[in-house]
């Protein structure tokens, strides 16, 4: 039996009080989180792998620091970013066609489709249509594509839209990095993905994914008695956090479950090895461990498992208002029977996010009724606490 | 005289690659199913290299504003490119390709 208060004892720092929840219903706490973190703090915005090509690009809307980013790889193979915004008359470069907007250039280069004003993969205003007509103190030097600052680490890329950040990406990263270092990200190269709208605080919606204290009850559905171990391994990393998820061990699984889990790694719910694991996960070699479940802030929860890895990311879009993403990734079937245990896998999941995003919205309506302005978190909300904490800090700082 | 550009099988079928010759000029070299064919690589339009656009119905479309060409006749088919692009005729020798270019001086 675990000592109830475990995570309190370990970060008395936190204080066991309740949350308050006007974070989560005040537009203008909403505008700070724009202002003071959204604009200034490194922000998960792909893969390295979904550009594979010289030429290739990415646009990506980011609300909360009020621009759409360009990530656009280059004949050089860097890739870089930029505010899709032309230097011009300031309209889009690429035109958007959503969240994400994908396109390649064997040219490497991007026009703008108002006046044809061309730029290159490195920023740089290649071409000017009528140039002449400019006036003397016009130069296209000085006028490329305004840069954003980007690094990757495992792949994944960052950005951050600050003029000078604060930190380097390794900095802000500090000792998170580590402790995912070596899993292969890569390999685990098969994905689907699911997003949609959430009329809710992204810090709603973070919270749902950050307890396994909801399993029991609200995926009794999709994962009956599956995680009910609770949380171990709790870490808190500057303002990353991390935590491992076990399983119930000796749960039946349904007869179709037990097929699948047979033919393919696809599922959470299967007992796990450990090859692929860096030595900093599941340290203790519990039999039990399921998966590990980070949060990288600030918007983006990182889970790796045997064989299995997937994130999910909250974009705010307003005070009540967030596009969510999960994403999850695993080997590519190599077979028709794998592809088959995949699908079912995948279909298990997506039950199960359906099960959490389906009560972001209430959350949000009751909270705004303003009839609880607190919340009272156990000790397993651990990673709750310090979220609040963080962005708390964050927005007065 | 001739200038030498490539062997046939350098260059896969619907494929385009820039050369440059000896005397400066960089010419597009296509390949289509009835033959190869040679343009001046740069657009009528702008700066751009058309060996960097694509082959669309024996047209080649501009990486930049995507007007095009006729690879066969040179001719301008697609706004914004009205100034035709000039062709040059490809000879194949012994399986090797060449285009005429003058003699370069000294
Ligand atoms: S606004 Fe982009 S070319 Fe005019
Ligand atoms: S430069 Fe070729 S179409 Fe404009
Ligand atoms: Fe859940």
């Amino acid at each position: 039996m675990n000592a109830p208060h475990r995570w309190l004892q370990n970060n008395p720092g936190l204080g066991d009080g309740p949350i308050p929840v006007e974070p989560y219903i005040s537009p203008e706490y909403y505008k700070r989180e724009q202002e003071k973190i959204f604009s200034k703090v490194w922000l998960c915005v792909g893969r390295e792998q979904e550009l594979p090509k010289a030429g290739d690009y990415k646009v990506k809307r980011l609300d909360a620091a009020k621009t759409s980013v360009i990530l656009m790889r280059g004949k050089d193979m860097r890739i870089r970013a930029f505010h899709n915004a032309c230097a011009h008359r300031g309209n889009t470069v690429v035109t958007e066609t959503g969240e994400e907007t994908f396109g390649a250039s064997k040219a490497a280069i991007v026009t703008c489709r108002f006046h044809g004003w061309v730029y290159g993969a490195d920023g740089a205003l290649k071409l000017v249509p009528q140039e002449s007509n400019f006036y003397d103190c016009f130069r296209k030097e000085d006028n490329g594509l305004a840069p954003i600052h980007v690094d990757t680490w495992e792949g994944f890329i960052f950005v951050n839209v600050a003029q000078t950040p604060d930190a380097t990406l390794a900095e802000f990263l500090g000792e998170y990095a580590g402790h995912f270092a070596g899993f292969p990200f890569d390999k685990l190269s098969y994905e689907f993905t699911y997003r949609t709208y959430l009329d809710c605080n992204w810090k709603v919606a973070h919270d749902a994914f950050a307890e396994a204290y909801h399993v029991e009850t609200i995926h009794a559905g999709s994962f009956p008695n599956a995680f009910c171990g609770g949380l171990e391994n709790v870490k808190l990393m500057g303002p990353h956090r991390t935590s491992a998820v076990c399983l119930t061990l000796g749960a039946t699984p349904t007869a179709v479950a037990t097929l699948a889990n047979s033919l393919a790694q696809g599922s959470l719910v299967a007992v796990r090895g450990e090859s692929m694991l860096p030595p900093t996960l599941n340290p203790d070699h519990r039999p039990n461990f399921a998966f590990e479940l980070s949060v990288l802030f600030p918007n983006t929860l990182i889970h790796v498992s045997e064989g299995i890895w997937f994130t999910h990311q909250f974009w705010p879009m307003g005070h009540n208002k967030t596009l969510w993403e999960g994403r999850y990734y695993v080997a590519p079937p190599t077979s028709y029977s794998q592809r088959w245990a995949l699908e079912h896998a995948m279909t298990l999941q997506r039950n199960a996010w359906l099960e959490d995003t389906a009560t972001m919205e209430d959350t949000q309506r009751a909270m705004e009724s303003g009839a609880k302005p607190f919340q009272n978190l156990q000790d397993d909300e651990i990673l709750i606490r310090h979220g609040a904490h963080v962005v708390d800090t964050y927005v007065n700082a | 005289m001739k200038l030498r550009l490539c062997s046939r099988g350098d260059l896969p079928t619907c494929e385009v690659r820039r050369f440059e010759l000896a005397d400066g000029r960089a010419v597009a070299l296509y390949h289509l199913e009835d033959g190869f064919f040679a343009t001046d690589d740069l657009c009528t339009h702008g700066e751009a290299s058309l060996a960097d656009g694509e082959i669309e119905d024996g047209r080649i479309v501009c990486p930049y504003h995507l007007g095009a060409f006729d690879i066969r006749t040179g001719k301008a088919t697609d706004a914004p490119c009205h100034i035709p692009l000039k062709t040059y005729p490809v000879v194949e020798i012994d399986g090797e390709l060449f285009v005429e270019g003058e003699k370069v001086e000294g």
